[in-house]
């Protein structure tokens, strides 16, 4: 582009018989659009929804197995403790307690960064199927910025619903995972709802910005691509 | 009369680099379009035409020469005047029709207008008279899926006539359409030209287009090889067949 003339999507001041509008969409129109988007594209957005859903379901189902163990541990009368033992998931010394923590990390920074790169490629895609109708959005007037900003806003609802449904998926996973190797009697309702009051969140907010990352690149693309590549009748 | 200058290269030259070859798309091309006009770009492929069409349409920058937009030189905008200049200045109609696939007819017509900053029960209004105008009164929420080729198209027409343009750029766009619903765009555009006054520049190779045109430019190997006005090409249609004078 014009080394001279960075992007700009603001008012400026300064002369030009091309500088009385500002061809930007409000916000309402653009997460109209970008719902629409998202609602109408189910087959791609699906794979983005699902590789979020498993990276949430895994965090959220570890985060809250673990919690609950820990939660049954403190309380710890006989019988408790004899469960514990008897299914071996509570480690005595706090050697083998922080060896089980790093493999944890571990398993879930492996499976955040195959996600990740999952999802960027799944946009991508969904990128390269759309190039016309991009161009045909520039050839409107839309900004560079516009064209960002409905990428990133599709893939934040995405991200949001995605992480969510995992994350319930996850919770319940975790309560029927603690039932079986244990016993469903050693789960307080309040161990539940504190871990599902402490997980929840993270595993969303998480899971929201990781899909929100992934999309940086795609969407970098999406924005830099030229008008002409919608005229193009051969794709 | 002196005729308003709508569009004006000077000596537009393109290259692109393939390999070590430097292959001239455009080799000195002077053209202008006045307003009003209904132009059609007529070559065969690989002739240049695509490249002047998109330089025209603002979407391509020369390596040189100048091309002035409505006396704006296209290559002193900085991006944000180039996407004011579409928005308002110029509509455009694709071979491919290209109307945004999640948005009903009416969604895809006010999206100029949105990006325009027209107030939404406006451009509601506007897109349901445009609509009609091209003949789609009756299928404001239908979606691209519903609707046939002819139809798209006569949205991307509604929609390339959002923001009142001085311009419309329709690139081949009888392209995908069989010969009587090409017939009927084809009349559209004319119509479009005589009732809004906009300047229409078609590129094309559709032998249909030489009738509603008032003068034809021929593209061979990136120069003009020859402009016909109205008369001539009335004597030459006349002479291939006598279907219309």
């Amino acid at each position: 582009m014009n080394p001279r003339c960075p992007e700009i999507t603001g008012p400026r001041d300064g002369g030009g018989a091309a500088r009385r509008g500002r061809p930007i969409l409000s916000w309402r129109r653009t997460l109209r659009m970008s719902w629409a988007n998202v609602r109408n594209r189910l087959g791609r957005s699906f794979l983005t929804f699902l590789g979020i859903a498993v990276v949430s379901a895994f965090f959220m189902s570890s985060f809250c197995y673990q919690r609950m163990v820990d939660a049954i541990a403190v309380g710890a009368d006989v019988h408790a403790r004899a469960a514990l033992e008897r299914a071996g998931v509570f480690a005595h010394d706090p050697e083998s307690a922080q060896r089980q923590r790093d493999r944890r990390v571990w398993l879930m920074a492996l499976s955040v960064a195959v996600c990740a790169t999952g999802i960027a490629n799944t946009i991508l895609m969904s990128v390269t199927e759309r190039v016309r109708e991009i161009g045909a959005l520039k050839c409107l007037g839309a900004l560079d910025g516009f064209i960002v900003r409905l990428f990133l806003i599709e893939n934040l609802f995405l991200g949001a619903l995605g992480s969510a449904v995992g994350a319930l998926f996850g919770y319940i996973l975790a309560i029927l995972q603690v039932g079986f190797t244990l016993e469903f009697g050693l789960i307080s309702a309040g161990s539940c709802l504190r871990c599902l009051a402490a997980g929840g969140p993270i595993a969303v907010g998480a899971g929201t910005a990781l899909t929100v990352a992934a999309a940086i690149y795609p969407t970098y693309v999406a924005a830099k691509m030229k008008p002409v590549d919608a005229m193009r009748s051969e794709v | 009369m002196a005729r308003r200058e709508m569009v004006r290269t000077q000596e537009v030259v393109k290259t692109y680099r393939m390999g070590a070859e430097t292959i001239f798309a455009l080799n000195g091309v002077s053209l202008t379009v006045y307003a009003g006009e209904y132009v059609s770009i007529m070559g065969p492929s690989g002739s240049g035409k695509s490249t002047l069409f998109n330089m025209i349409g603002g979407l391509d920058r020369p390596t040189a020469g100048e091309v002035y937009i409505d006396e704006v030189d296209v290559a002193q905008l900085d991006p944000f005047e180039l996407a004011w200049l579409r928005c308002r200045k110029i509509g455009y109609i694709f071979q491919t029709f290209n109307i945004i696939p999640v948005m009903t007819a009416l969604e895809n017509v006010t999206l100029p207008m949105a990006f325009a900053g027209l107030g939404e029960d406006e451009a509601r209004d506007k897109g349901a008279r445009l609509l009609d105008t091209v003949g789609l009164g009756q299928r404001l929420h239908h979606r691209p899926a519903e609707l046939s080729g002819g139809q798209q198209q006569r949205v991307a027409i509604a929609r390339a006539l959002a923001n009142d343009p001085a311009i419309i750029l329709a690139d081949e766009p009888t392209g995908n359409l069989d010969l009587k619903t090409g017939s009927e765009i084809i009349e559209l555009l004319c119509r479009m030209k005589e009732e809004q006054g906009v300047t229409v520049i078609t590129a094309t190779h559709d032998h249909k287009m030489l009738a509603a045109s008032d003068r034809v430019v021929w593209i061979t190997d990136g120069r003009i090889s020859r402009i016909q006005s109205r008369e001539e090409l009335d004597i030459q249609i006349g002479a291939i067949e006598t279907r219309k004078t």
